[in-house]
């Protein structure tokens, strides 16, 4: 026992040493996000504090960029509702008022709205802390998009902050279709190459395409309503396999300066996600 | 000894919150990342046993993994540079007893053995980050040239908190 002692006196510091690679060892490897602590997470109390003061200083300095993009936004959207009054209008014409749904029912979204407190594009997998937690009805796996597009996806909620996977990481998937071609759908990843590009992978060998093509969600998951615009497309991947197929898309968010965000809380999610996993 | 951990403790955080705030942000030409604060882990005095030297280093990187969420990259990278920075410091000043102050300086190691500690433990710094970092992803090209830029700016930036901390005639 003594000798025993003695060598791990002798020895002590490569103990703690072999002590502390394991830790960060059994940090590195549990990949799973969503069995993580959030106190070892940017969703954490100490660290959504500071990154919460250095937002409101950072956060005026794209507010230019921000305004355009809102300017835009808000023309395409008077546009859409100018048509879809004018659809309302003929539709009310046809059918009685009893036999129409109400509003609600054919909008099972909501919106919350959140600040990006942190953000990274430059590392292999990023994240993005928001200051809405558990308190505003954040729920893990609810999807993020912003004025241009699709942003990431809740993966840690924290009380008054949350963490988001961006769509610049690699764990996370987001099926897609081109908005062109209703029939074919893909998935989007990040290949880790551009902070503005990203590859919509497994596309059937016979999807026609074009440069210049949107590709939206294809509402296939609960996270994102179906239509979203994620990017356009630039051309195809050298790397084709036999059966699939790649394109190359360019984002529509800015990931660089991303400011205002929007949560959509999916009403419906529950009884979906009740009815995918009735039979398991 | 107090007035000692007191400086370095203000040193930890002001490192800590500048690394969070300033430079996890910075990425020059989309490939150089300053990883400024392992200058508190190149500072700590040469006197200090090899454990408080480990948990020190294992706690900087730690608190840097929670602020970036890359846990346990900048953990082990810590730990296994604290691990190598005796030896690091030996390659320049083979003898402890040449040591004028404890804690590696300008003053203490000289003004070309410094600079040269400061950029061996950038280059041994950047290369543990980036090849950890690319355990699960893997694009050797991408990591050589991360890894040259990385180094050369997290040394630039040393060398500049350096000379801003210490008084003029003990800059580099």
């Amino acid at each position: 026992m003594r000798n025993l002692f003695n060598f791990l006196l002798r020895y002590s510091s490569w103990v703690v040493f072999a002590f502390y690679v394991v830790v960060s060892f059994v940090l590195l490897f549990t990949r799973n996000p969503y069995q993580r602590h959030v106190y070892l997470t940017s969703a954490g109390d100490v660290a959504s504090t500071v990154y919460e003061g250095a937002s409101t200083v950072t956060s005026y300095f794209h507010l230019r960029d921000i305004n355009d993009d809102l300017q835009q936004r808000l023309a395409t959207l008077e546009g859409e509702l100018l048509a879809a009054q004018a659809q309302i209008d003929e539709m009310a014409l046809q059918i009685h008022a009893d036999t129409m749904t109400t509003v609600e029912a054919l909008q099972p979204y909501r919106f919350i709205i959140a600040r990006v407190i942190n953000n990274s594009i430059t590392r292999d997998h990023n994240y993005i802390t928001i200051n809405r937690g558990r308190a505003d009805g954040l729920r893990p796996e609810m999807g993020v998009v912003n004025q241009n597009g699709v942003v990431g996806v809740v993966d840690v909620a924290g009380e008054r902050y949350a963490r988001v996977i961006s769509l610049l990481n690699p764990d996370f998937r987001l099926s897609c279709r081109l908005r062109a071609d209703d029939g074919v759908f893909g998935s989007l990843v990040w290949d880790g190459k551009s902070p503005y590009e990203a590859v919509l992978e497994e596309l059937p060998r016979h999807t026609v395409w074009e440069v210049g093509d949107t590709v939206v969600t294809s509402g296939y998951s609960a996270m994102f309503p179906a239509g979203i615009p994620v990017g356009t497309v630039t051309g195809t991947s050298r790397d084709n396999d036999d059966n699939f197929f790649k394109l190359r898309v360019k984002l529509l968010t800015e990931f660089d300066h991303l400011s205002t965000v929007r949560v959509i809380a999916n009403n419906m999610a529950d009884s979906i996600k009740a009815v995918e996993g009735a039979d398991q | 000894m107090a007035k000692t951990i007191l400086r370095f403790a203000l040193m930890y955080v002001v490192l800590m919150l500048a690394q969070a705030v300033l430079f996890n942000r910075i990425c020059l030409f989309g490939y150089a990342v300053p990883l400024v604060f392992v200058y508190f882990i190149a500072s700590l005095p040469v006197t200090l046993s090899v454990n408080w030297v480990l948990t020190l280093g294992f706690l900087s990187g730690l608190t840097v993994d929670i602020f970036s969420d890359t846990p346990g990259v900048n953990a082990l990278a810590c730990t296994l540079l604290a691990g190598s920075r005796g030896t690091l410091i030996r390659l320049y000043v083979p003898r402890e007893e040449d040591f004028t102050n404890p804690e590696p300086s300008v003053k203490s190691m000289g003004p070309g053995n410094y600079a040269k500690y400061l950029l061996t433990v950038s280059i041994v710094y950047c290369t543990l980050f980036f090849l950890i970092d690319a355990f699960t992803f893997f694009n050797p090209l991408r990591l050589v040239i991360r890894i040259v830029a990385s180094t050369a700016l997290t040394f630039t930036v040393m060398l500049a908190i350096n000379s801003l901390t210490t008084r003029n005639e003990k800059r580099l």
